[in-house]
């Protein structure tokens, strides 16, 4: 743990406290089942919209409706949005606060008094961190029942995949040339559908930037692109149209799937391995 | 006659074979290093895939696009200072590349780009020629040069602001980022479906610019001895600042507003020759071309890990040129 982590925990009784929430044993403070839980980041928006009742959850970050953002966002209409301000928390006085992690919040250092029950999720790199995330979430929220349940599906989904990808080259491209690299949720899709990350090879940070003379000379089998840059609008996404690219095959997947460790993995892996089985049929 | 004057023709033959090398440096230099063999077989149709798509679909239209911008600015910056009387007169200190990124900003970032791809250049022209308009509104009777530049700033500001707001506005949650790229200009990733966008533009406000050579002289006499002359100054105004409006609304669509170039070129330029604002005309927009594809060279050799902006390498280039020029050059000014 971090100095900086350790300290808010020394400093933040209440905080210490709530980690505990996850384990058999509740602490007093916190109710069995939260009445008014608030999520105060998108990736935890789509986990106790997942796990949550609706009439659980009193608020969510300003982007869980937006579709292109989150793969949970038809749940999240009609739950009042945040904008993470500590005067919003202040009045909804929530018994339970979601964030990745809750603990580092500039909105709630804000607040005079620590006195809300936190859970802090790790960001998940890989699908064992999602249900890792799936299971905390779900005991938290008062229905450990639904994680496992959640957990299962998810497992009976993958169980089949296919690996079209048979070791080829794949670079996850985004705007402006920056290349998503090995130790990413992004990296373990690939591995998942039998493709190679173009990072890894290069030996390229988890976030690098490439130009497109590179991308050119590097050669990848696929180029995975987010769908929203299907569409020109500026000039970061002009980039991913420039002519030098057009005969690499594309795979397109949603942001709303893979920004976030969340259910939507399952959704990801599949789209991504139905567009390169299609990739190839239409070229033989 | 300054004592560096150099016969009309060598120094255009000079400037040209500069721009030459500074365009075959272009082609060679990249992200990637191709040796010359590959690159010279792939224009020679082997079938190297990668070396060809390098260089005929990235550093081809990035050269042409330098090249003509570059002659673009200078130019402009020329014809400007000659008409104004003004040194301090060109594209980006009078506010027009802004305005004319601001026109290219509303084309793209509200979606009307994707109705006709001309719509880009339209609006960066209408921008450019709507900045001069007010320019000469407010600045053009004036006495002194300084009211010029002021109402330039007032101008270029006004429009930066309103880029800044337009990308604010638009459902773009990466404006910064773009906002960047269009204050201070990038070649970065140009295709050829942008030198097709901006070529006919930058030809058009070139022919129009470099057309006013004599009225140009003429004007140095005062206006009235070039009424004298028989100049149509009226017709000659509206040539400038519809000219330079359209070339410059084309550079700055596909490019952004690159600053710098219009003003440095013609100072570099005007020792060389009589001074008249004629003999300008011509080698400051080759000038301006050489210039540009060097700073353009010079972003993708300096090893940085996010590519400069073009606008950072001009500013680098030409202040000092520029400022050792005002010094030795006030007392003619």
């Amino acid at each position: 743990m971090s100095p900086r982590g350790l300290w808010t925990l020394v400093a933040l009784p209440c905080v210490a406290g709530l980690l505990w929430a996850a384990s058999p044993s509740p602490p007093v403070k916190a109710p069995a089942i939260p009445q008014r839980i608030v999520s105060i980041n998108l990736c935890a928006d789509q986990l106790v919209l997942a796990l949550a009742d609706k009439r659980q959850i009193a608020g969510l970050t300003k982007n869980a409706t937006d579709t292109t953002m989150s793969g949970e966002a038809a749940k999240a209409r009609g739950i009042p949005l945040l904008s993470n301000s500590a005067e919003q928390i202040l009045a909804i006085e929530p018994d339970l606060i979601v964030g990745m992690p809750a603990s580092r919040s500039a909105a709630l250092r804000a607040l005079p008094e620590h006195t809300y029950p936190l859970l802090d999720l790790a960001t998940a790199n890989t699908l064992d961190e999602i249900y890792a995330s799936v299971r905390q979430t779900a005991v938290a929220v008062g229905h450990p029942e639904r994680g496992t349940a959640l957990i299962a599906r998810m497992e009976s989904e993958l169980a089949g995949l296919p690996k079209p990808g048979k070791g080829r080259t794949a670079a996850y491209y985004q705007r402006r040339g920056y290349m998503t690299g090995t130790g990413t949720l992004i990296d373990e899709l690939m591995t998942r559908t039998g493709l190679v990350n173009l990072s890894g090879k290069l030996g390229k940070p988890p976030l690098s930037q490439l130009s497109l003379e590179e991308m050119v000379a590097a050669e990848p089998d696929f180029l995975i692109v987010e769908s929203a840059t299907d569409k020109v609008n500026d000039q970061g996404s002009e980039m991913l149209h420039h002519p030098a690219l057009k005969d690499i095959p594309r795979i397109s997947v949603p942001q709303a799937w893979t920004v976030c460790g969340s259910p939507a993995y399952t959704q990801a892996a599949r789209s991504m391995a139905t567009q390169i089985a299609h990739i190839d049929g239409s070229r033989s | 006659m300054s004592r560096f004057a150099l016969p009309r023709w060598s120094l255009i033959a000079a400037l040209a074979a500069l721009t030459l090398v500074a365009a075959i440096a272009s082609l060679l230099f990249g992200a990637v290093d191709l040796s010359v063999a590959r690159l010279v077989d792939a224009a020679t149709g082997n079938n190297d895939k990668v070396a060809s798509i390098i260089l005929f679909d990235l550093r081809l239209p990035r050269t042409l696009l330098a090249l003509a911008v570059g002659a673009m600015l200078g130019l402009a910056g020329a014809a400007l200072q000659g008409y104004l009387r003004n040194p301090l007169a060109e594209p980006s200190v009078l506010g027009t590349s802004n305005a004319a990124a601001l026109g290219g900003v509303a084309a793209i970032y509200f979606g009307l780009a994707d109705i006709h791809p001309i719509v880009l250049p339209l609006l960066a022209t209408g921008g450019a020629l709507v900045s001069l308009a007010l320019l000469f509104v407010l600045a053009g009777k004036a006495e002194s040069p300084l009211t010029l530049i002021l109402a330039g700033i007032a101008v270029g500001t006004l429009a930066v602001a309103g880029t800044s707001l337009a990308l604010n506005l638009s459902p773009n949650p990466f404006a910064a980022m773009e906002i960047m790229t269009w204050l201070l200009g990038s070649l970065e990733n140009r295709s050829f479906d942008h030198v097709w966008l901006a070529l006919p533009c930058i030809a058009i406000g070139t022919a129009m610019l470099l057309w006013n050579g004599r009225a140009l002289d003429a004007l140095t006499l005062g206006e009235d001895a070039a009424q004298a002359l028989g100049i149509d100054l009226r017709r000659m105004r509206l040539r400038l600042l519809v000219g330079t409006a359209i070339g410059v609304g084309g550079a700055v669509a596909v490019a952004g507003a690159i600053g710098f170039v219009g003003l440095i070129v013609p100072h570099l330029i005007r020792p060389l020759t009589d001074r008249s604002p004629s003999a300008i005309l011509l080698p400051s927009a080759i000038g301006g071309a050489a210039l540009l594809t060097l700073a353009d060279l010079g972003v993708r050799i300096i090893p940085t890990t996010n590519e400069l902006k073009l606008g950072v390498v001009t500013a680098f280039l030409g202040v000092p040129v520029f400022l050792i020029h005002l010094m030795r050059e006030r007392r003619i000014w």
